[in-house]
């Protein structure tokens, strides 16, 4: 078996912005050949490093974001790498390139050069460009980070503390590149889309992928309220920016981790099994009164008493127990509860290891395989498939420009 | 509707709440004929849910279900009926895609798991998102958005230093899960264009969480360092790569913050000039990106003290003219209302909605196609508003037959 993009030859040309697109592609199978200049994509610049030396084979976001790929080096700067650019390009059904909008034109390599301003120079190929704001506009020349990216498109505002936390805390952005990873997301759902136009009627096109607009369409109810109601909802702890403030979903356990309680007993067949799990411990006796019987009644958002009592009940039942233990009891009681963990602490969830979820790669400095994440889905016909590991600075230069015919 | 990139694709769309619909959007967008199955008896939670006009919910008033469901069309079905079950299985026979995420097991309780899809249409491609998946020891338990992101370590990387995390502020993870969705079905539509094959895809909420965290999940299995620990997460100052300044600012007004980023030594040179060159800025321990990091309370000080008498947006005009990284914390009101960059690009639009008004509001789709833009052709459907199309004009029921099944409660 093989993914579902097998005998697709893509080009990417992507630092930090956009080489997750490509490795979504190349673990569904495609062939990406990823450029690189000769001191290497910024994103093997990027730490941590293995040992926390630097260098060009040790960078551990490079390790996880380059998966399947075939490093290619061309000065794209000299007459000969953009030659070999160009016979790249002629052999590919899909570019994906993250450079500021015109830079690669300026070179003469870019969409409108190599597409034709005239009708499409090759006419089933399809090109993305991934830019921070997309090919125009006033902020087409913006600088950008994934920090201010995640400001502008929205997502930060929506997220951060209680004055009761934090009094005047700024809003705060969620790590592990988010805003790349969403104007990723975006991207390939585009060339997809593209793909199956190309399919149906032979024919590429140019897509304009902007980080901006793919963020500023991941704030779930933010835009609804603004757009209903006029209204900016605000920041709370660890739970879901509103209109209003609500009660906190996240609860200090007894080993110093947090649990999320996400609802509570919000129908009366798994009210009975909360309340007789609290009540063998000797929590909540006085949940047997029938003013509690009623599901609205218990309620967070209703702000009624009985309502704030089963929260009170419910702090003091986490703060004598571990949270594991929190979410384990709730889950089995049929309550959508969770632990706040690390990312590294799934790894001793077995759980994943029933799916296969974890997969082993190897590297400079690591020559016995270390684990790290592996499918987002799961395909029964076509399967996700790791079939090397991110690949050395020009570690397939030769290879490749020997099976296309290029010579530098 | 040819030249959108989706056409004649049929979508039977089981989804709810919002990762599932989220998917169904991104390929309706894209000209998919995407049918919501519904049930009076198990309404979608997002046709009740705020925000809503006016006082008190219809099924039809909520700006939030609307923001989800444009493009698609509704119908009433009661699969609790034997009949309506029946043409449930008519419409997976003329359906490209049967797409649901339900807790894991509840297709399979229809009788519907893929070998029984399978043998209604050969070609079909079932996706299903559940929260950890049909596979594994816990494939009983469940989750919303939030769940998602506390197990697979997102929300503990975002927060002070020191404080509660702080998470994700909305449901990051339905969102991602529906992308990963709408992704995984474009592949598949990818692969039976080429051999006639469909396929299962089995799609876990936590793992689409947990396959953003690779760099942190490596530091801990290459460098043994987990997130875990004092000082972590960083609050905005950056985790790698490492560099300074690097965080949020205050800004004139209430609330008001803009995000600088400073990359190398260049930029924070040109920063320095576009503040003034105060006297602080010029100090020696500033000059490299280690002297930076050493410093950065007291940079971060400096820095504050600059912005915080400056309009947020004159601040993040001066500092990219000045080739600085720096961004508005904009609210969704500043989106709509004052980002120069969406209005250019004509992100903004508007569809008549019989509840929502003349103008609902929507924003627009991403990326943009050359050739075969996706587009926004309806606001969302009201409940139920394509029963009768559906069933007359794609199944194929007769007046008589649509009246029959009406009598019998099949469309409810």
């Amino acid at each position: 078996m093989s993914g579902p993009l097998t005998g697709l030859r893509v080009i990417e040309l992507c630092d930090e912005l956009g080489q997750l697109a490509g490795k979504l592609l190349a673990d569904m199978g495609a062939d990406v050949i990823k450029v690189e200049p000769p001191e290497g994509s910024a994103a093997r610049r990027v730490g941590p490093f293995v040992d926390d030396v630097p260098g060009a084979n040790r960078s551990l976001n490079f390790w996880y974001h380059n998966t399947n790929k075939r490093s290619v080096v061309l000065d794209l700067d000299s007459p000969a790498g953009g030659a070999a650019w160009k016979a790249l390009v002629a052999a590919a059904d899909i570019v994906i390139e993250d450079r500021p909008p015109g830079a690669l034109d300026r070179l003469g390599l870019g969409h409108r050069s190599l597409l034709g301003a005239d009708g499409p120079a090759q006419p089933s190929l399809i090109w993305c460009s991934l830019t921070p704001f997309g090919q125009g506009g006033p902020w087409a020349d913006f600088h950008a980070t994934d920090l201010t990216a995640l400001a502008l498109g929205g997502p930060m505002m929506m997220n951060g503390y209680d004055p009761a936390d934090a009094e005047g805390a700024p809003p705060i952005r969620g790590h592990g590149d988010q805003g790349y990873n969403t104007a990723c997301h975006y991207a390939v759902q585009g060339i997809l889309a593209a793909l199956l136009y190309r399919d149906r009627t032979g024919r590429g096109q140019h897509i304009d992928a902007s980080m901006h607009e793919a963020l500023s369409s991941t704030t779930e109810v933010g835009l609804p309220y603004w757009f209903t109601q006029r209204v900016n909802v605000i920041r709370q702890t660890g739970r879901h920016a509103a209109a209003t403030r609500s009660e906190p979903w996240l609860y200090l356990a007894n080993d110093n981790r947090h649990a999320l309680i996400f609802g509570v007993g919000r129908d009366n067949a798994s009210w009975k099994k909360i309340k007789e799990w609290f009540q063998s411990e000797g929590f909540g006796l006085q949940f047997d009164e029938p003013r509690f019987d009623e599901p609205a009644a218990r309620q967070p958002a209703r702000g009624t008493p009985e309502a704030a009592e089963i929260l009170a009940e419910v702090g003091r039942f986490i703060a004598a127990h571990a949270a594991d233990e929190i979410y384990r009891g709730g889950q089995e009681r049929r309550q959508s509860w969770g632990v706040v963990r690390a990312p590294d602490e799934a790894l001793n969830d077995p759980h994943w290891d029933d799916r296969g979820f974890w997969v082993e790669i190897t590297g400079e400095g690591r020559p016995g395989p270390v684990r790290m994440p592996g499918a987002p889905y799961q395909f029964s016909e076509t399967p996700w498939e790791l079939r090397r590991p991110a690949p050395r600075l020009g570690e397939h230069t030769r290879e490749v420009l020997a099976e296309l015919g290029i010579s530098l | 509707m040819s030249d959108l990139p989706l056409a004649g694709i049929r979508v039977c769309d089981l989804t709810w709440i919002i990762a599932g619909p989220t998917a169904t959007r991104v390929l309706a967008d894209f000209g998919a004929e995407v049918i919501r199955v519904e049930h009076a008896q198990a309404v979608d939670p997002i046709r009740l849910g705020r925000p809503i006009k006016g006082e008190r919910t219809t099924l039809n008033n909520s700006g939030f279900f609307n923001y989800f469901n444009r493009n698609k069309k509704s119908v009433l079905l009661n699969v609790r009926h034997p009949m309506g079950m029946e043409l449930l299985h008519r419409l997976i026979a003329v359906s490209d895609v049967v797409i649901e995420n339900f807790s894991s097991g509840v297709l399979e309780s229809w009788g519907l798991d893929f070998e029984a899809q399978r043998a209604i249409n050969p070609g079909i491609i079932y996706c299903s998102i559940s929260g950890f998946g049909h596979t594994g020891r816990d494939r009983h338990f469940t989750t919303w958005g939030p769940t998602a992101q506390a197990l697979s370590g997102l929300t503990l990387m975002s927060g002070l230093p020191g404080k509660p995390p702080a998470g994700w502020g909305y449901s990051y993870m339905d969102h991602t899960a529906g992308y990963y969705g709408a992704i995984a079905i474009m592949m598949a539509l990818h692969h039976r264009n080429r051999t006639g094959q469909g396929q299962y895809i089995d799609i876990s909420q936590v793992e689409t969480g947990m396959v953003l965290t690779g760099p942190a999940v490596l530091d801990y299995t290459v460098n043994g360092r987990s997130w875990r620990r004092p000082d972590m997460p960083p609050g905005n100052r950056a985790w790698e790569p490492r560099i300074a300044p690097h965080n949020t600012y205050p800004c004139a007004g209430e609330d008001r913050w803009v995000a600088i980023a400073v990359r190398n030594d260049a930029e924070w040179q040109a920063l320095v000039r576009a503040m003034g060159e105060p006297q602080w800025a010029t100090s020696s321990r500033f000059d490299t990106n280690a002297g930076r990091l050493e410093h950065q309370d007291d940079l971060d000080a400096g820095i504050a003290a600059w912005t915080s008498t400056r309009d947020d947006y004159a601040v993040m005009r001066a500092l990219q003219a000045a080739g600085v990284p720096a961004g508005v914390c904009q609210t969704p009101g500043d989106r709509v209302e004052r980002d120069e960059q969406l209005q250019a690009r004509g992100w903004w639009d508007t569809m008549p909605h019989p509840e929502l008004g003349d103008e609902s509001e929507f924003d627009g789709v991403t990326p943009r196609l050359s050739a075969t833009p996706g587009t926004l052709r309806t606001a969302s459907p009201l409940m139920g508003e394509h029963t009768a199309h559906v069933m007359l004009d794609i199944l194929g029921l007769s007046p008589e037959e649509f009246a029959e099944h009406e009598a019998m409660g099949v469309f409810m």
